[in-house]
């Protein structure tokens, strides 16, 4: 029973720490280099990073990413589905990090307040010092701006890589061509359910299988064919929310009759991801509508259950109106921010940005996504083939590190991903071509306190009334009813204030 | 014992064997399919949904999974913080729990009522974190520990079966001349071992899925525990990462290499019970010692 | 050893009236040993339990992390107004409630059948394993649990419709409806937790003493007899303890597990405190609401556990505190 002076001292000692950390407790992550030793000395960085792979990150491209930066990192690795959890206690306690990277969603909502707050650096300013940072691109910079200042250096991500992946066999079977507008869709959707396009007599087969996801699922993108604007949208010079025009409800009256007539599985509402593309890749369903970049996957495990079945993508249906146009994102999945409660100075506030500008050089950017050369991966017709039979080896030694990577192949020069899939090739253009089409969404970087606050709560209830509505469960004045209500319980507020934004960011 | 050997007794044995089969068959069904799929093609998982049998048979899953020492390590760590976790929360459980089993101890009430309190109310992770990161556990195993150390319902558990001895033990012990920690080591504990084993189950089990405590309190991702990389595996195969902005070229993990994990990560905690199940029987004892 | 007695006894002596004083310290005294024991057990609550519980104080703050306590601004009962007046906090309430007598009526009763049953096996090899297979399912996570469940009861191709099918009877939706989801969402509780639930009665009878059984057969009582008799007064006290903690924890009904299950079509059911809290509030760091919801839902369980206790108290039971 000694440790019990222990352990009261222990107490003493906390209720000391705890009056000290009222506030915010000041922990310098590290010094800042004295004048005369700055030469060589390596310059020693906290990151803290999302791991996207089953398996620890090994050390041994963080001492080759050390070695040609000279810098000392130190990666907080944190699992992905908690790492906002992380983020907030490490913020409340004080202890983030010199780097820290915050999604785009997050930086939208929470981060917006403690960036007016001061407690990030504004890098804005310094960017055109640094060759590399300087290239990155000024229309996603514009998308990652709060208040119309810059506060990270995105990771940037394909605008959009909606279209749809079919069975070109069973189109083929059935001589029906690949479809360029909605009506033409249905009719595919239809004709994989009703005429027996696997040729096994029985009624087994679905149009299209889709997932519990509004947005990355098959609605947003068939809306956008429909010519639903995303997000919000201007009506009379006014911004309106999506659900409230008439492209929207074109889409839900699609989807219901997909749905009645059995073209969609029934229980898409409540479908996993896993389990859509099960029911794409078994034969159950021809038609899989979302990112045309997963062909690859879906083939590789299709082809061990029919070698026969061959895929085919498309992005271009036109809707009714004739024309044709794809949803995009703001261009970045995520920033990296420089929290001020760790880097104290402007010296050590460059000395990160450096950094960060040799990341984004061919070499480190190759490094960081592909690993070593001719030992993970080979360059091939000027792109990067990974070595497959070694998987485990690059989840392990090279996959984690991809998240600390900066800007996209346009700006930092790496290579593309070889495609050996000629599908898979084809799908990589048609994302590029998407560029061409793409419908923004016009709130990105607008400001509604209101929907900051209830954004969340005020969604599910047009979400819900959503389904609701595909189901058959509520009838057009249901789902008016719920437009009432997301009105009511603060929307009419929302539309205010990005009305308010929309119109003080265009006098300025 | 005589066993009873009438008729209402056999149909009484029948009855009640019959509807447990049956019972024991729901429950390892749904098992069953995770332990074949993790021995099956992630193909065959997509073409069946459902696998009790695997027609082809892989063990492509686990050569991933132990491909590196990940999960060994990880595992080690489960296994250490379990032990070491549970040995420690018993200790200090016990001694608890017997000091307020004791029904003549002033202020008895009140500090039930003060242990109780912490069941409903809690201060939240960021305060939790600075006592944590206070008391100088950050980084270090015992941060798995020590903010756990008592379980309040484990406590109190343990505490109505003390309760539930027979006074007579303990008043011939004290003629025998034993203090109270002589009583509880040489009396209580030998005649509460079915309770002292579940209550180590119910710890050993809390330590097994610690998971939450290691992605705040250990930066060192080379310290966390199995569950830790079998939640990481679990999400990243449903695959809902790796849409719009938060896609990355990583493909997800496989099906099968999931449900691998999970049967790694479930097997070595399966194989305490049996180990504790003989504890269960040993009620005779009791008996004896009222002697 | 010394210095650890001065701290009980200064601890102590504050709670005992002036008349009784020498009488209370005679009691405190002979259990000395006793407050030594416990002394650890009690600085760990101490440290890690109500040290942290200053942080309740933010369900009264517009908290921000980064200015901590001192910092935030107090807005009052602000939050808790907010709760009261949301649109849905009724529905909300009388879900959460619901799905607790479920728990209470139908779940908690389940582990003590299925304790006697097992107790009532004489084959000792099938006693233990039944006993080790209804305890696996604890350690499945709800995540698989329901996505099995997913794959058997799905309208696309799920055994259980297309055995109703090929019988001729109506495909049932499962999944997407308000009536299905309460039957669903007990029965997998039923499924996961039922055999580890069981554990502790196992525990329980096995501290039963055989002379009594004994005694009752002579007297002639059959099993059934016995069961009624011995063994279930002889848990009773541990089944009330047991149902004084779970009616404590009357609103944690396993976020995970009711958020998995949740969806548009059955949300008027499904909807419950802590599903809302998290789309109100964690996935926006609305760190003080949360907090307030959590203290609204500890008031409910206190003054519940003490209700509970009192009963208990009051039909001869021992109670928990």
């Amino acid at each position: 029973m000694i440790s019990t002076k222990k352990f009261l001292s222990s107490v003493c000692a906390l209720s000391l720490g705890l009056s000290a950390l009222a506030g915010c407790s000041n922990e310098s992550a590290s010094n800042s280099t004295e004048d005369g030793e700055k030469s060589n000395k390596p310059f020693e960085l906290s990151i803290m990073a999302t791991l996207h792979t089953p398996e620890i990150p090994d050390e041994r491209l963080e001492l080759l990413l050390e070695e040609k930066t000279n810098t000392e990192l130190d990666i907080q690795w944190v699992p992905d589905a908690n790492y906002i959890e992380k983020v907030n206690t490490a913020f409340a306690t004080g202890t983030l990090p010199m780097a820290v990277s915050i999604s785009a969603q997050e930086l939208g909502t929470q981060f917006k307040q403690a960036i007016r707050d001061d407690q990030f650096w504004e890098i804005g300013p310094y960017l055109d010092e640094y060759k590399n940072l300087n290239k990155l691109k000024p229309k996603v910079i514009e998308n990652t701006k709060v208040d119309g200042k810059v506060y990270g250096i995105y990771q940037g991500r394909p605008l959009s890589r909606q279209g749809f992946i079919f069975r070109k066999d069973w189109a083929d079977k059935l001589e029906i061509s690949t479809p360029t507008n909605t009506d033409e869709f249905y009719e595919m959707a239809r004709a994989f359910t009703e005429d027996d396009p696997d040729g096994n007599g029985k009624e087994d087969t679905i149009g299209l299988s889709d997932r519990s996801d509004l947005l990355y699922g098959a609605f947003k993108t068939v809306s956008s064919w429909f010519g639903t604007p995303n997000e919000w949208g201007l009506k009379d010079g006014k911004l309106l929310p999506e659900f409230m025009f008439d492209e929207y409800m074109d889409t839900l009256d699609f989807f219901r009759d997909l749905h009645k007539n059995g073209y969609i599985n029934k229980d898409f509402p409540v479908t996993s991801k896993k389990d859509q593309q099960s029911m794409f890749k078994n034969g159950t369903s021809g038609i899989y509508v979302g990112s045309i970049g997963d062909v690859q996957g879906l083939y590789d495990d299709a082809t061990k259950l029919n070698p026969d079945l061959e895929y085919d993508v498309q992005n271009k249906v036109e809707g009714p109106h004739g024309e044709f146009g794809i949803w995009s994102i703001p261009g970045f999945g995520s920033i990296m921010m420089f929290p001020k409660s760790a880097i104290k100075s402007e010296e050590e506030l460059k000395k990160t940005l450096a950094f960060y500008d040799k990341l984004m050089t061919p070499e480190m950017a190759n490094l960081l996504l592909w690993g070593i050369e001719g030992e993970h991966y080979e360059v091939k017709d000027g792109a990067a083939l990974p070595d497959a039979s070694i998987r485990e080896k690059l989840d392990r030694e090279v996959r984690p590190y991809l998240s600390l990577e900066v800007g996209e192949p346009d700006t930092n020069g790496r290579y593309e991903g070889f495609a050996a899939y000629e599908i898979k090739a084809k799908a990589e253009e048609l994302i590029k071509d998407n560029e061409n089409y793409l419908i923004n969404n016009p709130v990105v970087t607008l400001d509604s306190e209101t929907y900051t606050k209830n954004g969340e709560r005020l969604k599910t209830i047009i979400t819900d009334a959503t389904y609701q509505y595909i189901l058959g469960q509520i009838d057009k004045k249901g789902f008016e009813t719920a437009v009432e209500k997301w009105k009511e319980q603060g929307g009419d507020k929302v539309i205010e204030e990005y009305n308010a934004s929309y119109k003080k960011l265009k006098n300025n | 014992m005589v066993e009873d050997k009438s008729i209402g007794s056999r149909l009484f044995n029948w009855t009640n064997i019959t509807l447990l089969t049956i019972i024991s068959l729901l429950t390892i069904l749904p098992f069953f399919h995770v332990v074949a799929s993790s021995f099956t093609t992630s193909a065959e998982l997509a073409a069946k949904r459902f696998v009790l049998i695997p027609t082809e048979w892989s063990i492509a899953a686990y050569q991933y999974i132990f491909s590196t020492d990940t999960v060994f390590r990880a595992l080690g760590v489960s296994i250490g913080v379990t032990f070491f976790g549970t040995l420690w929360s018993m200790l200090l459980s016990v001694l608890t729990a017997y000091g307020l089993s004791r029904k003549d101890l002033v202020g008895r009430r009140f500090i039930m009522f003060f242990i109780i309190f912490t069941m409903l109310f809690n201060g939240g992770m960021i305060p939790t974190f600075l006592v944590v990161k206070e008391t100088g556990l950050l980084d270090s195993y015992l941060s798995l520990i020590m903010p756990v150390s008592i379980n309040a319902f484990n406590m109190i558990i343990l505490k109505s079966f003390f309760q539930g001895l027979p006074d007579g033990l303990e008043e011939s012990a004290k003629i025998d001349g034993c203090n109270d920690f002589g009583i509880l080591f040489r009396i209580v504990l030998p005649c509460s071992m079915p309770v002292i084993a579940t209550i180590s189950l119910f710890y050993a089990v809390t330590y097994w899925n610690t998971y939450m405590h290691a992605i705040l309190y250990l930066n060192d991702a080379t310290k966390w525990p199995i569950q830790v990389l079998l939640r990481q595996i679990v999400v990243l195969a449903g695959g809902m990462n790796y849409d719009g902005a938060n896609y990355t070229d990583v493909p997800p993990p496989e099906q099968t290499v999931k449900m691998a994990v999970i049967v790694v990560a479930t097997i070595p905690v399966l194989l305490v019970y049996p180990f504790l199940q003989k504890h269960f029987a040993k009620g005779a004892l009791l008996g004896s010692m009222k002697e | 050893m010394d210095n650890d007695l001065v701290v009980v006894k200064k601890n102590s002596t504050v709670i005992p009236k002036a008349s009784r004083r020498t009488e209370l310290w005679k009691r405190i005294k002979k259990n000395k040993f006793m407050y030594l024991m416990i002394l650890p057990g009690i600085l760990y609550f101490l440290i890690y339990k109500y040290l942290p519980m200053y942080g309740l104080i933010i369900a009264f703050q517009d908290y921000k992390p980064y200015l901590g306590i001192s910092g935030s601004e107090w807005v009052g009962f602000d939050h808790f107004k907010r709760l009261f007046s949301e649109p849905d906090f009724w529905f909300i309430f009388r879900n959460t409630l619901l799905l607790f007598v479920l728990q209470l009526v139908i779940f908690f009763p389940i582990p003590i059948f299925l304790a006697l049953m097992l107790n009532e096996v004489r084959n000792q090899a099938f006693k233990k394993t039944v006993q080790t297979i209804v305890y696996i399912p604890h350690f499945m996570s709800w995540v698989i649990i329901v996505s099995i469940c997913y794959v058997i009861l799905t309208l696309d191709g799920g055994v259980v419709n297309g055995i109703l099918e090929s019988l001729g009877f109506q495909k049932i939706n499962f999944l997407l409806s308000d009536e299905w989801f309460r039957p669903m969402y007990i029965l997998q509780v039923i499924w996961r937790e039922a055999g580890w639930g069981t554990i502790i009665f196992l525990a329980a009878i096995a501290a039963v003493d055989p002379q009594l059984y004994e005694a009752a057969r002579m007297d002639g009582a059959n099993r059934l007899q016995q069961m009624i008799h011995i063994t279930l007064p002889a848990i009773k006290s541990v089944i009330v303890v047991l149902l004084i903690l779970k009616i404590g924890d009357i609103l944690e009904l396993g976020f995970e597990h009711v958020f998995l299950l949740l969806n548009a079509s059955n949300r008027n059911v499904a909807e419950i405190f802590d599903t809302y809290v998290y789309t109100t509030g964690l996935q926006q760091g609305q760190f003080s609401y949360s907090t307030a919801v959590g203290f609204f839902k500890g008031i409910v369980g206190l003054i519940l556990v003490m209700f509970a206790n009192w009963l208990a108290k009051k039909s001869g039971e021992e109670g928990v505190y």
